[in-house]
């Protein structure tokens, strides 16, 4: 073992760093970690899909409003029963190694990503089969009505199938091909992945730039520096702190645009929830009534965030704009309370992520000053956000707990499910109307009908709240003033197909 | 001799066994690692499993077994979040955290030695002072704030030199003056206080009374006398400078083995974090088991204690 590091080492003390030359100018992005994989279905979090994206196109995908929209399938059909979608593929599309993309580059990608190896095969598995009608003609079978498969398929990057058959996925990871507007150049653990633009790419004239380097900065401060001296032309996911430093800087520019992400303090009614207090929807209507969720929003955000009505956010499918958020009002709380038979108040506990998120320990501190107000006394039990998610069933702390659950498909079933399905990991509310209309959700293929039920399941969530709804977050990202053509997304991800940089 | 090298060697097992056994109960405080390697929609049975083909779902006992074995034959097992072997990561990080670390000795030594010894020689004079002074500013500037600090000026005031990464000799000298300011003051006291007490010392005073030149003195016999802790002291700074890596890599965006273990902190990656601080465990007893062995071969005085 010693001896082989130290032939490494000595390797790598005499290997000086790769230049290259290019025409184009790099845009360079940073990264706030090492991706865990640049094959999808290993790396499907944020980081790893914005560094793995350039590399891949997909069937469909998000244009910038968050429509789905056809990429290499030209267009498709779904039967009645909302099982079996027929997609006509794009031809003339070649990968970055010259194999020709067909029907059985898909069938490909699912066979592979569905490899239980993976740690998000769940997202390939969805399908039961995928099968070739023809060279350019493919038919995938889903496990059932499945509405968020087009969703799921805007992540499946479609691999060249001689390819990653001969060599497997541990060795295609390290040195991954797509048909995306980037290839691989190369990969520098910690420090830095390198693309070049793809000359033989479908779209004519794309990619503007000559490539991409990503560089890993886990330091928000060093971001923060090396976007103001130009080392990095795209630094995202910056706090309103951060935020705030580069304003009036000539060489960036600033923009800030809602997340998909609800937080929410949420209640139990199993485990050491049963039998609370909290078991009363009146003495829940009053914890949202006792919130002045305003004052968190003005005072520790600056104003970066939204008021939320439900779990549902004013961007998903199916809010209803009707449903006010939840007035911040301590004597109907007191009211509430006393009419529930806790006109004194009572004592109960509240798990804080205490590093998870921005600023959630104020968050979690003002919570329970405003329920101080009405003679709740909590206390606030800060856990480490691994100690926090550890447990099933959040059984670490509780019988309330701060959290939040972010979307990337425009859609809010992904985060109803997780929280309020009983069976699920971190499902701790159990109420059957709600569960009812989820799994109705969940089976209905038409949108216009999903629509209808997401409004129907935030009417009843408002009214009988298993949650305190707090905020949605605004996120500001930065980009240097030499870039044009960028522009940031609600799910996070990156298209950098149509970007251009200046010298 | 020979019985001291035994002992020290025997000491050094033991405290390498203790490392091994710390580091295994203790990563396993910091949470479930599969709860950060799956979606946060991933259902039970899909966590189980991951459970289950990672062994995590073993006794303690039986996986500490495992790992030991593991240690034993030379196999430090693979990386949860990365999928990669941990000696495969170790060596891809060793060359940047070396680069760094032995950048920052020599110029903690060029430094802290002329100045510490220098003040010794002649205490009061504005030598001393400076070297006094900077030994103190050393010793209480924290090396991440100082990081800032330094980016502030020479990166984003100035643009002299670059924020971040490990591109070439420019990128080298901010991480460098951040990691090795800590390890200068306390050299520099270090090699002043030695100076003066040897200076004390009665074979000094009769050096001087049997009429030898100041100089001479100095070279012959206090130099030699100064050097034997010394030896040590670098010792210690290199490992210093290991440690100090885990902060002021992740500050500079430093390829190195810190900025890996601060990586696999946060994704509690056990088999990752374990083998790095393995390594770097095993690597400073063997530099303090070297150094001391070296203590005894140049003074006779040690070996008989």
């Amino acid at each position: 073992m010693l001896r082989k590091l130290l032939i490494v080492v000595g390797i790598a003390l005499l290997a000086v760093l790769p230049v290259q030359a290019q025409d184009a100018p790099m845009l360079v992005i940073s990264l706030a970690n090492d991706p865990t994989s640049l094959f999808p279905p290993r790396g499907a979090d944020i980081t790893a899909g914005n560094a793995a994206s350039p590399l891949y196109d997909t069937l469909v995908t998000y244009d910038v409003d968050g429509n789905i929209v056809p990429e290499l399938a030209e267009s498709w059909e779904i039967s009645e029963d909302g099982t079996v979608y027929t997609f006509v593929l794009r031809q003339g599309v070649t990968f970055h190694n010259g194999e020709t993309f067909n029907a059985d580059a898909v069938i490909a990608t699912w066979e592979t990503g569905s490899d239980d190896s993976n740690d998000y095969a769940q997202d390939y598995q969805v399908a039961t089969s995928v099968e070739a009608v023809d060279e350019y003609t493919v038919q995938i079978t889903t496990d059932g009505p499945k509405p968020l498969f087009m969703n799921q398929l805007t992540g499946w990057g479609i691999v060249p199938p001689a390819y990653i058959r001969e060599v497997g996925i541990d060795a295609f990871e390290q040195a991954p091909v797509g048909a995306g507007p980037f290839r691989f150049v190369e990969r520098i653990a910690g420090d830095r992945i390198v693309y070049e633009a793809f000359e033989d790419y479908w779209q004519e004239g794309l990619p503007l730039v000559g490539g991409v380097t990503f560089r890993i900065i886990p330091e928000p401060t060093t971001r923060l520096a090396a976007i103001q001296t130009g080392e990095i032309d795209i630094a995202n996911r910056l706090s309103i702190d951060e935020a705030a430093l580069l304003e009036g800087s000539d060489a960036v520019t600033l923009v800030s645009y809602p997340n998909d992400r609800v937080y929410y303090v949420a209640f139990k009614n199993i485990g050491n929830g049963e039998g609370s207090p909290l078991l009363d929807e009146r003495v829940r209507q009053a914890l949202n009534y006792a919130v002045n969720r305003q004052g968190i929003i003005d005072g520790i955000f600056g104003g970066g965030a939204s008021l939320v009505d439900s779990f549902i956010i004013s961007t998903n499918l199916g809010h209803n704009p009707e449903i006010q958020p939840y007035a911040y009002d301590p004597e109907r709380a007191s009211a509430l309370l006393a009419e529930a038979g806790f006109a004194d108040g009572f004592a109960i506990s509240m798990g804080c992520p205490t590093d998870a998120y921005l600023s959630i320990n104020e968050v979690c501190l003002a919570v329970q000053r405003d329920l101080g107000a009405i003679g709740i006394d909590l206390t606030v039990e800060f856990k480490t956000s691994n100690s926090f998610w550890s447990e099933a069933e959040y059984g670490a702390v509780g019988p309330m707990y701060v959290d939040s659950w972010s979307s990337g498909t425009g859609e809010a079933l992904g985060r109803l499910e997780g929280a309020l399905v009983p069976g699920n990991y971190y499902n701790t509310w159990h109420d059957d109307t709600i569960t009812d209309l989820i799994n109705q959700i969940s089976v209905t293929v038409d949108r216009d009908e999903r629509a209808a039920l997401y409004s129907e399941i935030q009417t009843y969530m408002h009214e009988n709240p298993p949650f305190i709804y707090l905020y949605a977050p605004q996120i500001f990202e930065a980009t240097s003033a030499s870039i044009e053509g960028y522009a940031p997304r609600a799910n996070e991800g990156y298209d950098l197909t149509n970007v251009s940089k200046a010298g | 001799m020979s019985a001291y090298i035994f002992r020290r060697i025997f000491q050094s097992l033991l405290l390498i066994l203790g490392v091994l056994v710390l580091v295994f109960f203790m990563v396993r405080l910091t949470g479930d690692p599969v709860a950060l390697m799956v979606s946060r929609e991933a259902t039970n049975e899909q966590r189980e499993a991951m459970r289950v083909a990672l062994g995590l779902d073993r006794p303690l006992i039986v996986q500490f077994g495992d790992y030991m074995g593991g240690v034993l034959t030379g196999n430090l097992g693979q990386s949860l979040s990365l999928g990669l072997p941990n000696a495969t990561l170790i060596g891809q990080r060793l060359p940047a955290t070396f680069e760094l670390a032995l950048t920052s000795l020599i110029v903690a030594l060029a430094l802290s030695i002329p100045l510490g010894v220098l003040g010794g020689m002649h205490p009061g004079s504005p030598v001393d002072w400076l070297g006094r002074t900077v030994g103190l500013a050393g010793q209480t500037i924290h090396s991440v704030w100082l990081s800032m600090i330094l980016i502030l000026i020479f990166a984003v005031q100035l643009r002299w030199l670059p924020s971040f990464g490990r591109d070439g000799w420019e990128s080298l000298i901010l991480p460098t003056i951040a990691l090795s300011l800590g390890s200068i003051g306390q050299l520099v006291r270090l090699a002043r206080s030695t100076v003066l007490e040897v200076r004390r010392e009665n074979f000094v005073r009769t050096a001087h009374a049997k009429g030898m030149s100041g100089q001479r003195v100095a070279f012959s016999h206090i130099a030699p006398n100064v050097a034997i802790p010394l030896i040590s002291v670098i010792g210690i700074g290199f490992t210093y400078s290991l440690g100090g890596s885990v902060y002021i890599e992740s500050v500079f965006s430093w390829p190195g083995l810190g900025s890996l273990l601060s990586n696999a902190i946060g994704d509690s990656d056990f088999p990752l974090v374990q083998s790095i601080t393995i390594f770097i465990a095993l690597f400073a007893i063997t530099i303090n088991l070297v150094t001391d062995i070296l203590y005894g071969v140049f003074d006779p005085r040690i070996r008989q204690r």
